[in-house]
């Protein structure tokens, strides 16, 4: 009893020390029970996970007052629940557990917890049907370890929350069948292999600064160490985000695993983290060189333009989206890699409305899945009468991530045009190709907008299978997220300059000005003020003289295509292109592929070695004589 | 003097014999005489563990106290260092014992197996506790013996010969153990591990020296698989009945090589910078050609068998960055984290390449088959399996919160600390494909399709199997804990310790 009381006093402390262990205790200790439940309650699990969800999020709203400060948990939870049953396990061990508050984790904490919620609210009715098992416990055990990531200081406890994450994508895929377990398969082996190399970077940084807190850190990148190190930390987070050339891993997840799990991981809380991760590498830990820059920037450009060419021949949406959450990475490391204040507030912002609307775009992929069973684009069309709001929704995602104003996606894209032209200015390799990296981006928005052409048109417009014609709308807890997320990215968008960068970004970076006269909600105004005369016009003039015909393409009438027309035809052009079609080709065998490149290196090597093992007993006594033989004439 | 320590190498020779002879009469029993013995050592090396607190204790058998100084009874030595191996051998022996229940059932004469396994733990607690080099020699041969009987414990084709592949070339090894020792006699006069490095600090000659170091070395190395030693191991620990595998890559080739080398190679001889660099390399070797032979391995257990010499490598190596900074005589502090990572990842590979082997015999005995081609959707009809297996191949692959990471993560920020930056990158590549070929049984054995193809219904291991296995999977969750400090100075340190203070060995041994 007397134990209970202590407990009780210990957990009542309001300190943030406190706030900071529940955030991480209790979705641990809530996935760790959740697992103990089978999985025939999966209604209940999803409601208790929604209500610790729900907690959460309001910790993480209370941790937003705190001012920025360090955290040493001199004082763990655990250690004193331990100490008053007289057992000090953990003593000396909370010295090196640190975590940071500061303006970007808070951020991101605050990101996390209202886009977990979001996709937990979607997922209860989308997970009734048993895709992953288990799922509310990965879930809560994701988050968890995500706010253990974004909070931690000491770089061994961020790597080891950071590791958990990656176990926790695996789970996430179902694996059941040979597509599905094979994407499982190389997720975990791309993950876990970032995960390695970082530990070399750290181990390095632990050797160059005798220290492994973030905030004690702070290296030129002008020595082969310092490099090496800052490079494999790159790794993991180019890994977890999904940028050239580590990416593969992300299109396979997106195509073989339910909405959720896309939206949740490599759609929205991988991209926070390893853009997280990314601005603590290049802003705190380390000094970038301008070698380092072009670095940075080139692998922004190729993210952008090589996995946008690939979005836009893909068939499957959800392969195509999973491209598409690999392309919008380019943009954010092209933020970092200007490294000016304007660059890295525009990485920042561009992450967050990212994980807005890619999210939503896997969601609104999810209902489409759901509701017609159907994965390719070609065998889609006319839904959006049956699924007004997905298609409403999907419209404004869709215009987000291709950037068009006043939707959030552009807000930040401008806000990156504007950091390279600005830096520009300066001097060095990276400021001086500042023309490249703004043209390469900007064509790169140009080709993700085609591809959504394609997606809305594909799915949304044109005319509906007749096999399709009892599809409805999803029930409202699936289309309310994404009607808040679509809110959310008008909302981020209009308010881009007035209300949402001072209130969000400003305490993270310091105040900074735009280059040139630039207002979101006036642009938006305008923009409102165009549609609507525009529309007058239309009805002004009476336009009703236009009639309807058949599709044709070229003069052509196209007749055996069925009811609606295939979209993904319109984008053979591009892999028809000769000097596409080689490349193209060239991809789809996987040439490019870090994984599969390295997998054939490996097991090149194996068959090498395991010929040498041909059984025979002398031959393995002879290796035994040799080895001895060649140590003594080495020694002597 | 605590009189518990000879009984770990007594209760288990008892215990062979007492089945033996029981089984003749009653049977059925054997197998609860073999589970009270396990049960009973490990009760005894794990309060040895705990209350010895890591001091060094001495056992003289028969009560022949050293003369002047000059040790002249058989010593047992019971420290910081045999204590964790004595633990890992009981505690492993027990679950495999327990495993055994079921999965022996199917083998006729149960009597024999059980009376083998007493006989092994024997050997490698006698091998583990002994201060004499004659009596290592003694012991090593016993639990050999005993481990060659058991690898033909099927007697099939395979089975045979790979016992008599594992004779030979363990024969060979153990001539030149035998050799070696006659060496050292011959110009020590003694064969107490702590005197004769007392005798031969007085002066020695160089190259002679340096000869019973690689005779021993060969040795050892060959019983503890190092490359270009290993070639037995792959189908030794393939054939032999699963929990003899997880005995045998999970403990034997750890107490009677791996063990015996350190040792002797801290305790005994002079460290010297060339042997170092020499042990480090073999380490080295054994890691990265391990690795690269297990991922192109379709049979479960031949996989398991080749990532133990690539495991064994990571132990052999960060023993050998330990070695090289303390014979330079810099950093002794990184020396100590080297080491202690390596004894870290000794233990916590005793714990998941058990569980593995165990989850491989657990597939073998419901599927019927160990080729990965042939499997496929397990994790539905054997959900124990799966997510305990999961645990150890995350485990092995380094992956956190699991054990492995701990380890993997200390032997890699030592070698960088130690500035042998490319043998980190090589231990970080290695982590990576072990991570690939544990994937790849994940993926073939559990996922990947529907189980129907095997042709037959599928059902989760009974029991005992299944006990063996989740309480492995729970232990290397918890040995993450020792990566604590403050378990790990109660635990790990006195095992670094006594491998870097030489005289703390030596002076209760030969009392000064």
């Amino acid at each position: 009893m007397q134990v209970m009381n202590e407990l009780l006093v210990i957990l009542a402390e309001n300190s943030v020390c406190v706030l900071l262990q529940m955030l991480l205790i209790i979705p641990l200790a809530a996935a760790l029970l959740l697992f103990i439940i089978p999985d025939r309650f999966q209604m209940a699990k999803g409601f208790a996970a929604l209500a610790v969800t729900l907690y959460l999020g309001y910790i993480a709203i209370g941790l937003w007052s705190v001012s920025p400060q360090m955290v040493p948990q001199g004082d763990l939870i655990i250690r004193d629940c331990l100490a008053i049953l007289n057992i000090d396990l953990l003593q000396k061990a909370g010295e090196s557990v640190t975590f940071t508050v500061d303006g970007l984790s808070k951020l991101i904490v605050l990101s996390i917890s209202v886009l977990s919620l979001l996709i937990l609210v979607y997922s209860l009715l989308y997970n009734k049907s048993k895709r992953v098992s288990h799922f509310y416990s990965w879930f809560l055990l994701t988050l968890g370890c995500s706010y253990g990531a974004v909070l931690a200081d000491n770089l061994i406890l961020f790597v080891i929350f950071w590791g958990i994450l990656g176990i926790t994508l695996y789970k996430l895929i179902p694996g059941k069948d040979e597509a599905s377990s094979a994407a499982a398969k190389k997720t975990m082996i791309l993950i876990g292999a970032s995960d390695t190399i970082m530990l070399l970077g750290i181990a390095i940084l632990w050797r160059l600064t005798d220290t492994i807190s973030m905030n004690g850190i702070s290296v030129e990148t002008n020595n082969i160490l310092a490099v090496t190190a800052f490079l494999a930390l790159l790794v993991g987070s180019f890994t977890k985000a999904g940028a050239f050339p580590f990416h593969t891993w992300v299109p396979d997840f997106a195509e073989n695993s339910p909405a959720t799990s896309s939206a949740l991981l490599p759609a929205s809380l991988d991209k926070l983290l390893g853009i997280y991760f990314l601005a603590r590498i290049t802003g705190d830990m380390f000094v970038m060189s301008d070698g380092m820059k072009v670095a940075l920037l080139s692998v922004g450009v190729l993210t952008i333009i090589t996995a946008v060419l690939m979005a836009l021949m893909q068939h499957d949406y959800r392969r195509l989206l999973g491209y598409h959450a690999v392309s919008q990475v380019g943009y954010m490391i092209l933020g970092f890699g200007i490294g000016s204040i304007l660059g890295v507030v525009a990485g920042l912002f561009h992450m967050i409305n990212h994980a807005t609307y890619k999210s939503g775009l896997f969601l609104a992929a999810g209902a489409i899945e759901r509701q017609t069973g159907r994965n390719d684009i070609s065998d889609l069309g006319g839904l959006s009468a049956a699924m007004p709001v997905t298609f409403a929704s999907a419209l404004v995602f869709a215009m987000s991530i291709s950037g068009v104003p006043p939707f959030n996606g552009f807000a930040s894209k401008w806000m990156i045009y504007q950091g390279i032209i600005e830096s520009g200015s300066g001097a060095g390799i990276s400021s001086q190709l500042w023309i490249v990296w703004l043209g390469l981006a900007v064509l790169g928005s140009a080709l993700t907008l085609a591809s959504f052409v394609k997606f809305i048109g594909g799915i949304f417009l044109g005319r509906r299978d007749p096999a399709l014609a009892g599809v409805r709308e999803v029930p409202v807890l699936m289309w309310l997220p994404m009607a808040l997320l679509a809110l959310l990215c008008v909302f981020l968008g209009v308010f881009a300059t007035g209300l949402v960068i001072p209130k969000l970004f400003t305490p993270v970076v310091g105040p900074f000005t735009f280059s040139g006269l630039w207002s979101s909600s006036l642009v938006s105004l305008l923009v409102l003020i165009s549609i609507v005369l525009g529309f007058l016009i239309y009805l002004a003039m009476g336009t009703k003289r236009f009639r309807t015909g058949d599709i044709f393409i070229g003069g052509e009438k196209i007749e055996k295509l069925g009811a609606s027309y295939p979209a993904p035809e319109f984008y053979k052009t591009f892999t028809e292109f000769s000097l596409f079609s080689r490349i193209y080709r060239m991809a789809e065998a996987k040439v490019f592929d870090i994984y599969d490149l390295s997998k054939k290196g490996v097991l090149w090597l194996s068959g090498t070695l395991s010929t040498a093992h041909t059984g025979l007993l002398p031959a393995y006594v002879i290796w035994v004589c040799a080895g001895l033989i060649i140590m003594l004439l080495i020694m002597t | 003097m605590n009189p518990l320590i000879p009984l770990l190498v007594a209760i288990p020779l008892a215990g062979a014999f007492l089945t033996m002879i029981i089984g003749r009469f009653i049977t059925g029993i054997p197998r609860y005489i073999a589970l009270a013995t396990l049960l009973l050592t490990a009760f005894i090396s794990f309060w040895l563990l705990v209350a010895g607190g890591g001091d060094q204790s001495v056992y003289i058998m028969g009560g022949w106290e050293p003369v002047n100084g000059i040790p002249i009874g058989i010593h047992l030595v019971h420290d910081g260092f045999s204590a964790l191996v004595l633990c890992i051998i009981s505690l492993i022996g027990l679950l495999s014992v327990l495993y055994s229940i079921s999965y022996i059932a199917r083998y006729t004469s149960g009597n024999y197996f059980y009376a083998l396994f007493c006989l092994m733990i024997a050997g490698m607690n006698g091998v583990v506790l002994s201060g004499d080099i004659f009596n290592i020699f003694v012991f090593l041969e016993i639990s050999a013996i005993s481990s060659y009987a058991l690898v033909a414990f099927g007697v099939e084709k395979n089975e045979l010969e790979a016992t008599l592949k594992y004779q030979v070339l363990g024969a060979v090894a153990s001539f030149m153990v035998l050799f070696a020792i006659g060496f050292i006699y011959w110009s020590t006069k003694t064969l107490n591990i702590a005197d004769i490095r007392a005798v031969f600090s007085e002066g020695h000659d160089r190259s002679y020296y340096l000869l019973i170091q690689i005779l021993l070395l060969t040795g050892f190395g060959l019983k503890a698989a190092i490359i270009p030693f290993h070639a037995w191991l792959p189908d030794a620990h393939s054939s032999a009945p699963s929990p003899i595998s997880a005995m045998l890559s999970g403990v034997l080739i750890k107490a009677v090589g791996i063990y015996v080398i350190i040792r002797l190679f801290f305790n005994m001889f002079e460290i010297t910078g060339a042997m170092a660099v020499m042990i480090t390399t073999l380490g080295a070797l054994s890691m990265a050609v391990g690795v690269f032979l297990a991922i192109g391995q379709w049979d479960i257990k031949r996989l398991l068998a080749y990532h133990s010499i690539s495991q064994m490598g990571y132990v052999v190596m960060s023993a050998g960055i330990g070695m090289t900074l303390l014979a330079r005589g810099v950093r002794p502090e990184v020396a100590a984290l080297a080491i202690t990572g390596g004894i870290f990842h000794l233990v916590n590979h005793a714990a998941f390449k058990g569980l593995l082997f165990l989850n491989a015999g657990a597939i073998e005995y419901s599927a019927g088959t160990r080729d990965l081609h042939e499997m496929g959707g397990l994790a539905r009809p054997m959900p124990v399996t799966s997510a305990t297996s999961l645990a150890a191949s995350f485990s092995i692959s380094g992956i956190p919160p699991f054990n492995g990471f701990f380890s993997k993560l200390i032997i890699i920020v030592a070698a960088v600390m130690a500035r042998f930056y490319l043998l980190a990158a090589l231990a970080a590549v290695v982590s990576i494909i072990t991570l690939a070929s544990f994937m790849k049984f994940q993926r073939y054995a559990f996922y990947n399709g529907e189980p129907g193809r095997i042709g037959k219904e599928i059902k989760e291991v009974p029991l005992p199997m299944l006990m063996s296995m989740v309480t492995l999977a729970v232990i290397c969750l918890l040995l993450s804990l020792l990566a604590l400090p403050a378990i790990r100075d109660a635990v790990l340190t006195p095992a670094t310790d006594i491998l870097i203070d030489q005289m703390k060995y030596s002076s209760q041994i030969t009392g000064m």
